[in-house]
């Protein structure tokens, strides 16, 4: 009954937006450790945010765009997070992405509400607002990008550039 | 036939998971369901023909039975399937909820339920679902009832309401929220959407208002 999640056939989306989505905004940045051939900054991930965790659960969300502006397809291959006991991609229902997802040549991965996030399992420092959280992304190309992502409480608004 | 091929239609579309899985952003428009009498003065998704108020039994966060169909009958009723370690879509449809019975009258607030069912049997207690609820801030005077049961119950449950059964323990979930009037039938439901909450707002204003 799923219907499935069309992930990262979204390269398309990045045309349209075209330089204006690589922009990067107030949110701390940080690119692979492998220069791309088209760019010093294979990776670029945009409008990262953190939902914390509703208690009793200890699971709190992540959400964010990352776009390899490569012009080769890349793997995110692995997210870890110190803040938690397990950091798990979800991009399609509940269901864990075991390889990973690939991101397109030049395409971008969306990771919103109700359309997938990185599920940072077992949290359980409390994360107050305005606080930032640290995530890892591994690439099989361009390796680890560190992301930092603030703290937005349920019901507060979310970052201007967040995927939406 | 093709009123019940809509209905389908809905229904497919509601079975995401707590991540959601449509990427084509079913955001609720007005008149959604276009040439069905009634239904274009709701920001919901209508629902043609209107589902009656459901009866089904399940257990309630204080270990009491609770009749669904007679306990909230005559009531606006937000009924929701989840489940507390939801990161995502839970979270976000019953803070939208939470916020529509803010943002009506006092009068309306008073008189309405929310009904939150949970679909992880496994992990949500009557105190885990009890303490998880109070992270929404709903308006005053809300009835606000949390529900479990056996997975037969929930099933059930499911099944009257026309909802998708919940797969893999749970987290696989309709993310439908139906709203139900005071005439006991359901116009109206609601689909993860950026602007939930303000469909949900107004059209518990109309469903509220209405005799």
């Amino acid at each position: 009954m799923r219907i499935p999640w069309p992930g990262v056939a979204a390269g398309l989306a990045v045309a349209a937006l075209g330089t204006t989505g690589l922009v990067r905004g107030s949110m701390p940045q940080s690119s692979g450790t492998a220069a791309g051939p088209s760019s010093a900054n294979p990776i670029v991930v945009t409008g990262a945010f953190v939902r914390p965790p509703l208690p009793p659960s200890k699971n709190a969300a992540v959400y964010f765009t990352v776009y390899n502006t490569t012009g080769k397809p890349d793997r995110l291959q692995a997210v870890t997070a110190a803040i938690g006991t397990d950091a798990v991609l979800h991009t399609s229902g509940m269901a864990a992405d075991p390889n990973g997802v690939v991101i397109p040549a030049k395409g971008h991965l969306s990771l919103s509400v109700g359309h997938g996030h990185v599920m940072i399992e077992g949290v359980t420092a409390r994360l107050r607002a305005g606080e930032q959280v640290n995530i890892e992304l591994d690439f099989e190309n361009a390796g680890p990008v560190d992301v930092t992502a603030p703290v937005v409480p349920l019901g507060s608004p979310t970052p201007s550039g967040a995927p939406s | 036939m093709k009123r019940l091929v809509l209905l389908l239609l809905t229904a497919l579309l509601a079975l995401t998971a707590c991540t959601g899985s449509d990427g084509k952003r079913s955001k609720p428009q007005p008149s959604e369901l276009q040439g069905n009498p009634g239904t274009g003065k709701y920001m919901g998704s209508g629902l043609i023909p209107p589902q009656p108020r459901p009866s089904f039994t399940l257990t309630d966060t204080s270990g009491q039975p609770f009749a669904f169909g007679s306990q909230t009958s005559g009531h606006p009723t937000f009924l929701y399937f989840g489940y507390t370690n939801c990161p995502d879509e839970c979270p976000a449809s019953l803070a939208d909820i939470a916020t529509a019975t803010r943002l009506v009258s006092p009068a309306i607030a008073a008189q309405t339920y929310v009904v939150f069912v949970t679909t992880d049997l496994k992990h949500d207690t009557g105190s885990v679902i009890k303490t998880w609820l109070h992270n929404f801030h709903f308006g005053r005077g809300v009835t606000v009832v949390g529900l479990r049961g056996t997975q037969a119950q929930i099933d059930a449950a499911q099944a009257a309401s026309h909802i998708p059964l919940a797969e893999d323990g749970g987290e696989t979930h309709s993310t439908s929220s139906l709203l139900y009037g005071r005439d006991d039938y359901a116009r109206v439901l609601f689909l993860r959407s950026n602007d939930e909450d303000k469909a949900m707002t107004h059209d518990l204003k109309i469903i509220g208002s209405a005799e």
